[in-house]
């Protein structure tokens, strides 16, 4: 019967696939992306289950890292897209500006950041 | 022993599929987000449980510190992309109790 969940998750990645594909926006993609992930991780905790070995159960920790720097990274950068691009809306672009105060050694970002505001 | 683990694991499966179908279904962009950013971590619990329940102790170890590692990190990115999405969208919701406290920040840092 684990492979009934094993199959039930690789439904849920599917499900969630299709809703990055067809999504309207970044924000929708990121999140569904999101959803595959975390499908997946559950496939492999299932599989784990499956085969009785925790051999790969070390591989949800580290997914579980790099999923939540994508999301945050992704999550900037809509952010600051929008800043760029003169949007209908003030962003809040002084929060993120005192938030970028430490990042003073690199010459570059922050130029860009202040070129762009 | 072990049909109680694999019936937790396929109600967890089952909470994955629904976190998916609600992605397709819900109007908004808040309210998708709230299908993914809470259905989701769920069932990865809910799988973690039945498998921690199949494994015994040296694999609830590992699955312990990943459910954590998923508690601590997947809120904070959702509610990321909340912000994101609240400040890069033109103002279309009827009740914004997020407006007063963005505009304070701005009025603030001016």
């Amino acid at each position: 019967m684990t492979e009934a969940a094993i199959a039930l998750f690789v439904l849920a990645a599917l499900i969630a696939s299709v809703r990055l594909l067809r999504a309207p926006n970044l924000a929708d993609r990121v999140i569904a992306l999101d959803v595959t992930l975390i499908s997946f991780m559950g496939a492999i905790a299932a599989h784990a289950a499956h085969t009785n070995s925790s051999q790969y159960l070390i591989l949800l920790v580290v997914i579980a890292i790099i999923g939540f720097t994508a999301t945050v990274s992704a999550a900037r950068f809509l952010q600051h897209e929008q800043i760029g691009l003169g949007g209908p809306v003030d962003p809040g672009v002084p929060l993120e500006s005192s938030d970028t105060g430490p990042t003073r050694g690199s010459n570059s970002a922050a130029s860009e950041i202040g070129g762009a505001s | 022993m072990t049909i109680v683990a694999e019936v937790i694991m396929i109600v967890g499966a089952l909470i994955a599929v629904l976190a998916a179908v609600g992605l397709h279904k819900f109007a908004t962009p808040y309210a998708r987000f709230h299908a993914a950013g809470k259905a989701s971590p769920v069932a990865l619990l809910v799988v973690a449980l039945g498998a921690g329940i199949s494994l015994g102790w040296a694999g609830s170890a590992l699955l312990i510190v990943a459910s954590v590692a998923m508690i601590l990190t997947l809120p904070v990115g959702v509610h990321m992309m909340f912000r994101a999405v609240h400040r890069s969208t033109p103002p279309t919701l009827d009740i914004d109790d997020l407006a007063p406290a963005e505009r304070f920040a701005r009025d603030r840092n001016k």
